[in-house]
């Protein structure tokens, strides 16, 4: 009786760390909450140029290719750590569409930081009230979204993407 | 330049550590130059944490963490909080506390060499473990890859004076029960004379009172931070810091049991691994980010399964020592139908069942998610509706604890006793006919009035009053019971009599609170130095000459994009006056006002309890 009494906690203790021990291995994170978007249709947007106020872009336009969707803005310093890889992905995957969203950012920021660091993206939307990244469900800049060609989301990335990233989850789906 | 400096002198101390731990097997030391050894590799782990610090301050942005978590313009106090405002940082303040603790246990006398020494170096093992965590894990000296001109900012909601100081208090706590479970195991391996329980006594009821310091410091700052209203969440980081708390109360009582001679130390050495296993346990959990919580770090499985693998060999090896050797057969406990030994096994066991209760709740959305992969959160429902029942008869019991006998049935006075309850229950039941009745509201008041007033009863007619310090030691029982009823009422009222009212408002309106007039005067924006601040100013009871203003807005951190709220209290001894200022729609502010009695005797009943806890340190 005695030693069934002292062996509990070893006991407790064991199912407590193999329960944790499986937790992580699974690779839940309970900070990343699966994207309730995840292979469903892109948002409705519709969104005009950074340099020219007259081009728009809407959804029905990226369908048949596959998107590579980036919200940034020249405030998020983070978005600068990641910016470089978007040249690298442009040069390795020319077929791809690069989308960039510029979020809550006065259009001469937005300019001067795409002049100074280099403009990878093949069209730049202006989303200046955020409303483009609400319908995205957007948590925090920068985040970035992958879209098939028949207009699903089957990628999404919260923070800025890193090489390991992009080799590892992005480019086993391109 | 810091950087280095820090690294290196965490990576000598670990070296030392390990040399000390082997010093048991190959080098022999003299007990001089072991004790020199241990606080020489204190000192380094401490001027590693100052490098850090340095880097901070100075906003040195070539290492990654001060990139990752600063920013220059921060004002001078959060910048060096933040020092320990992020993981890394946080583990290096959690090894440096471990050892300014071993730097204080080596100057312990009246212990036994030897027994000193053992505990010293399990103490080193516990460094050695910790420490190469942080450096292969979780390295705050990282070299930043990148050149940059300003930092990434911190968590705005942790830019407060509260939690400033609140991690360091709460890791004294959690830190210093590692002595109490290095005590305890030197214990086991040498069988000496019982000397050792007065040291752990003493050890534990420091970090006890670190514990309730830094809880009461957490739950205030999410009083008028979190701007919800409610200072206690059933959040999982709350409740792991609940668990050793009390755990480690059993524990004090535990110990308490040696005066009586009637040690029982099987049980005191289990809750001495308990209560450092839990702390262990809590780090675990946090670190890990397996929880989701505002104190949640960024999620790094490499680091999960390190800490958990230190949770399992500390706690592993507790356990297991304990298992293989017992200590020695104590003398059978005098349990009698009331006396005061019954009464602290009662009360162990109640809050052994409490403890289990909160770990079953934390845990269970893990095993949930692991076997059925759905999620699900475990909250204040089942949290007060199981450990609130639970701890009520301990509450009945300790009103009379101190002063039943240690050797035979009888209540002094108790007739006293029986007619105080008697009285008090009937003013109680008048109190809630006529004015709010709830079950709850009942059951709490009639409880904390009843451990006051028996515990007031019990210094009156047991001891002689004396104004000195001897007395106070006597009646420290007493005084730290009259703190928890305190701490009862002011819960109960806060929780069960809280009074909520919602109003639309534009500038320049009246409105009614508690039948006095408050004028919602304007809405005020500032620019300040890392914020933008949102205030709405109301001038409370008008009518008066002196009219107190109280402003509650929103703060905007433009660098981190976060808006914090900050509730407007107005501070009354009976009351706390709560503003909340919601959103602007058509034109009109969203106000809320939240009336809560008697919150100050929370904050008032936790000071008592801290001070008694102190107290009790220097009592034998």
């Amino acid at each position: 009786m005695n030693r069934i009494f002292i062996l509990t906690p070893l006991i407790v203790l064991l199912i407590i760390c193999i329960f944790s021990l499986v937790y992580l291995l699974s690779g839940k994170d309970p900070n990343k909450p699966p994207s309730a978007l995840l292979n469903k249709d892109v948002p409705i947007f519709e969104s005009s140029s950074l340099y020219n106020e007259k081009d728009i872009i809407k959804t029905k336009d990226i369908k048949n290719k596959k998107t590579l969707i980036n919200f940034f803005a020249s405030w998020c310093s983070p978005c600068k750590i990641e910016h470089p890889l978007f040249f690298e992905i442009g040069k390795k995957y020319p077929e791809l569409y690069l989308l960039g969203f510029n979020h809550k950012d006065p259009t001469s920021d937005a300019k001067k930081y795409l002049k100074d660091d280099g403009n990878p993206y093949d069209f730049v939307g202006v989303d200046s009230d955020g409303l483009i990244a609400l319908e995205f469900g957007v948590f925090g800049l920068p985040e970035t979204y992958l879209i098939n060609e028949d207009g699903k989301i089957i990628y999404k990335f919260m923070g800025p993407i890193t090489m390991d990233i992009l080799k590892n989850e992005i480019e086993p789906l391109l | 330049m810091s950087s280095l400096v820090g690294f290196l002198s965490l990576v000598f101390a670990i070296g030392i550590n390990f040399y000390l731990f082997l010093s048991r097997y190959i080098f022999k030391f003299q007990k001089q130059k072991f004790n020199l050894f241990i606080r020489f590799s204190s000192l380094l782990t401490l001027l590693s944490f100052f490098s850090l610090m340095y880097a901070y301050v100075v906003s040195d942005f070539s290492n990654y963490n001060v990139f990752q978590n600063s920013h220059s313009n921060k004002p001078l106090i959060y910048k060096i909080s933040g020092t320990w405002g992020n993981h890394e940082g946080s583990m290096l303040l959690w090894l440096c506390i471990l050892s300014i603790f071993s730097f204080f246990f080596s100057f312990t006398k009246n212990i036994e060499d030897n027994f000193q020494k053992l505990t010293l170096i399990i103490q080193a093992f516990l460094h050695i473990l910790f420490g190469l965590f942080i450096v292969f894990t979780s390295n705050p000296f990282l070299v930043n890859s990148i050149l940059v001109n300003e930092g990434l900012g911190l968590n705005p909601i942790l830019q407060d004076p509260g939690l400033a100081v609140h991690p360091p208090i709460l890791y004294a706590g959690y830190v210093g029960y590692s002595i109490v479970f290095s005590i305890a195991i030197a214990g086991l391996f040498q069988n000496t004379d019982d000397e050792w329980l007065y040291v752990a006594k003493k050890w534990s009821l420091i970090s006890w009172t670190f514990l309730t310091g830094g809880i009461a410091l957490g739950s205030y700052w999410a009083y008028y931070e979190l701007g919800w209203g409610g200072w206690w969440f059933w959040d999982p980081v709350e409740n792991i810091s609940l668990m050793p708390w009390i755990a480690g109360l059993a524990l004090v009582h535990s110990l308490m049991m040696v005066r009586g001679e009637q040690a029982i130390k099987k049980w005191i050495v289990f809750l001495s691994i308990l209560c450092f296993s839990l702390s262990v346990f809590g780090t675990f959990l946090v670190r890990s980010g397996i929880l989701t919580s505002v104190h949640s770090f960024a999620a790094d499985a490499s680091r999960g399964i390190f800490i958990l693998l230190i949770f399992f060999i500390v706690t592993g090896f507790g356990f297991l020592v304990f298992l293989l050797k017992e200590p020695k057969k104590s003398n059978a406990l005098n349990l009698l139908f009331i006396n005061k030994v019954s009464a602290l096994v009662i009360n162990n066991i109640l809050m052994i069942i409490a403890t289990l209760t909160i770990l079953l709740g934390t845990i269970y959305p893990i095993i949930i998610e692991v076997l059925y992969n759905k999620r699900i959160s475990v909250g204040g429902p089942y949290f007060n509706s199981t450990v609130i029942p639970i701890m009520i008869p301990g509450f009945l019991l300790m009103s009379i604890a101190p002063i039943l006998s240690w050797q035979t049935n009888k209540i002094n006075n108790s007739k006293k006793y029986v007619l105080a309850f008697i009285i008090l229950s009937v003013l109680v039941i008048l109190q809630s006919y006529f004015l709010d009745f709830n079950t709850w509201g009942f059951v709490g008041l009639l409880l904390g009035f009843w451990i006051i007033l028996a515990s007031i009863i019990a210094i009156f007619s047991s001891y002689k009053i004396k104004i000195n310090i001897k007395f106070f030691k006597i009646i420290n029982p007493h005084v730290a019971h009259i703190g928890v009823g305190i701490a009862i009422i002011g819960i109960t009222c806060s929780s069960v009599f809280q009074n909520e009212l919602d109003f639309n408002l534009n500038e320049g309106d009246k409105f009614n609170v508690n039948g006095k007039t408050v004028l919602f005067e304007k809405i005020e924006t500032t620019d300040e130095i890392n914020f933008q601040s949102l205030r709405g100013k109301f001038l409370f009871d008008i009518e008066k000459n002196q009219s107190k203003e109280i402003q509650a807005g929103k703060n905007y951190y433009p660098v981190s994009k976060m808006i914090t709220s900050e509730a407007g209290i107005l501070h009354q001894w009976n009351k706390d006056i709560y503003f909340i200022l919601g959103d602007q729609k058509n034109n009109e502010w969203f106000v809320k006002v939240l009336i809560n009695p008697f919150v100050s005797f929370i904050w008032l009943g936790v000071i008592i309890m801290m001070y008694s806890g102190l107290i009790a340190v220097f009592r034998r």
